[in-house]
């Protein structure tokens, strides 16, 4: 049989007495898009931080294209292929937009892959093109809005040309606009193909969200999370039925 | 002669096109070319000394704004790197006989070691806690050196170097030559691709990890380099002065640094180096005109706090960007900076504010 893209077993954390997520299980193919749902506080950032390597798990493993990445630094987890971005934005405010996009193209990943660009600034300005923040690619990041703060993060994400993205929250604190925007560079994203100088291939995905009608459209399956458990795994519309799923999370009526 | 020909035109291509069209470049061109022409006028011994100080200790405050201003890594204790400098070159001239030029870039690579040495330990630290940490390293070999005494010279420190060069002229020349090109490629090094990923760092290293960068190595290489320079303007005060001393390892040096480059303006550079350059002079002219009225001269470090509380109190980023805010505008468009009587942006020709 073939290995799984990417295999969570048994993925334990504890913070002082509070578990955050709970032998977590899991396995994703290199097509999918995921959703990863849940109350707050039910362990969906710790597990997506847990994967990228910022938070190191107690017990459990976590196995990427076949090898084991448990205990790999950070920015060896971002040079194998998984990018993620902050649901709590975190831009380098003092410099520009270009060159807060600029660190990612600077990854070991980024110079291998786009070896033949001549410019990282040349790439970095396709990721914000891809993003659609080009016109303010010499603004101070402090400038910028909570929405296109979201797109900066996507775009410093993106530049590393990934295989696994992983969004925490990429349609929070954006208007009913700026999400469909958002929704649509996601599913182009997910399709792969060149965005001028950068290359997508097409990366897996999973997204952590509240907005449900958004994230219905896009995801493939959603684990839904509660109280570092995984309560239901399946697709969006297994999940709006699961009982256990409305009275832990949905609640009753329309999403 | 082509060839001159062409280096010249090119020259006053970059002189007319880069250098001439921003006041802030205008005043590094004409700083440097009074330091290179002063001699020509006097020789005085006493003045040149101060002079030559001040490029030794101009190196110095660079280096610490390279590691803590641009990189973020509060170091108090940054006299560790000049103090090591200071004493392997010395041990290098006193026991191996290397002249100046074998044992200032020796000393300076023990100033990197040091760097390693105190780099690895703080890579998991940050703001007062690192900062506690670096003031540590120097006062551990301070009780070092004391603890040595036929190695280090003890509290007397190795005395009788051989002299950095023939003549105090040719001394001025050298120290403040090699301000000015070790200055130009701390700039250089803060403006290039590594300058944009120390930058990052400052701002959010787990950002910069989740990039992709390895940080560990940054931080290591921000701490090395600072060692270096550091290093360099250790050699030269051993040399010049003679003699490497505890004084060199003094909390009070690494305070000074700090001090000078909180002045000038941290996070570029050049305001380091303009802070030693107004700060060291100030401190002699303030002994000398003190001198003849009893009681006052210990007066002078009381003025010289004040001024410094005053100037950030009123200029809070320092002095030089201040400054550099009140001759300079940027453009809204293109972001270029531009002589403050210009109507329009010189690169884009936007409407400048």
């Amino acid at each position: 049989m073939a290995q799984p893209f990417l295999e969570v077993s048994g993925l334990h954390k504890d913070f002082g007495g509070l578990t955050a997520t709970n032998n977590v299980s899991f396995a994703m193919g290199r097509d999918e898009v995921l959703g990863l749902i849940g109350p707050n506080g039910a362990g969906k950032t710790t597990l997506v931080r847990l994967i990228s390597g910022i938070l190191r798990p107690d017990r459990g493993s976590i196995r990427f294209k076949g090898k084991n990445i448990t205990r790999k630094k950070t920015w060896d987890i971002v040079n194998m292929g998984i990018a993620s971005t902050f649901q709590n934005m975190r831009p380098f405010r003092r410099l520009p937009i270009i060159a807060n996009v600029m660190v990612s193209c600077l990854s070991p990943r980024a110079m291998k892959r786009g070896e033949w660009v001549k410019k990282v600034e040349a790439k970095a300005m396709d990721a914000l093109e891809f993003a659609g923040i080009s016109d303010m690619a010499l603004e101070k990041a402090s400038t910028l809005s909570q929405g296109d703060l979201k797109r900066l993060e996507v775009a410093r994400a993106v530049a590393t040309e990934p295989e696994l993205l992983l969004l925490d929250e990429p349609f929070g604190g954006l208007s009913p606009a700026e999400t469909d925007l958002m929704a649509k560079s996601i599913a182009r994203l997910h399709k792969g193909g060149r965005f001028g100088r950068l290359h997508s291939e097409g990366p897996a995905m999973i997204i952590i969200e509240h907005k449900l009608a958004q994230l219905m459209k896009i995801v493939d399956r959603i684990i839904v999370l509660d109280f570092g458990n995984i309560i239901a795994d399946g697709t969006p519309e297994q999940i709006v039925e699961n009982p256990e799923v409305i009275e832990a999370y949905l609640g009753e009526g329309e999403i | 002669m082509g060839l001159l020909g062409v280096y010249f035109r090119r020259t006053v291509t970059i002189l007319r096109s880069e250098v001439l069209v921003l006041p802030s470049r205008i005043a590094v061109l004409v700083f440097i070319v009074a330091l290179m022409a002063l001699p020509l006028f006097t020789q005085d011994y006493y003045f040149l000394r101060v002079l030559i100080l001040t490029s030794i200790f101009a190196i110095f405050a660079a280096s610490w704004d390279l590691l803590s201003g641009f990189t973020g890594q509060m170091n108090f204790g940054h006299a560790l790197f000049f103090g090591v400098a200071a004493y392997v070159t010395a041990l290098l001239n006193l026991k191996l006989g290397l002249p100046p030029y074998f044992s200032i870039p020796l000393g300076a690579v023990g100033g990197v070691l040091t760097g390693l040495v105190v780099g690895i330990p703080c890579l998991r630290l940050k703001g007062s806690y690192l900062a506690l940490t670096t003031l540590a390293f120097p006062i551990i070999l301070t009780g070092l050196v004391f603890a040595i005494p036929d190695v280090t010279g003890g509290e007397l420190g190795l005395a009788g170097l051989s002299r950095l060069t023939g003549s105090r002229v040719m001394d001025y020349y050298l120290t403040s030559g090699l301000m000015v090109i070790l200055g130009f490629a701390m700039w250089k090094i803060t403006d290039s691709k590594t300058g944009i990923i120390l930058h990052a760092i400052r701002e959010d290293e787990l950002a910069v990890r989740t990039s992709g960068v390895n940080t560990t190595r940054y931080k290591l290489l921000a701490f090395c380099m600072s060692g270096f320079f550091a290093g360099v303007a250790g050699g030269l005060y051993a040399h010049f002065m003679r003699l490497a001393g505890p004084s060199g390892l003094e909390v009070g040096l690494s305070f000074q640094v700090i001090i000078w480059a909180v002045f000038g303006g941290m996070v570029t550079i050049y305001g380091p180096i303009a802070g030693v350059f107004i700060l060291y002079p100030l401190m002699e002219v303030l002994r000398v005109a003190l001198d003849s009225f009893p009681g006052l001269p210990e007066m002078r470090m009381f003025i010289f706090a004040a001024l410094v509380l005053l100037t950030l109190l009123f200029m809070p980023e320092g002095l030089i960007p201040w400054v550099r805010d009140k001759v300079e505008i940027e453009c809204p468009r293109c972001k270029v900076r531009n002589a403050f009587n210009r109507k329009r942006c010189r690169v884009c020709d936007a409407v400048l504010d």
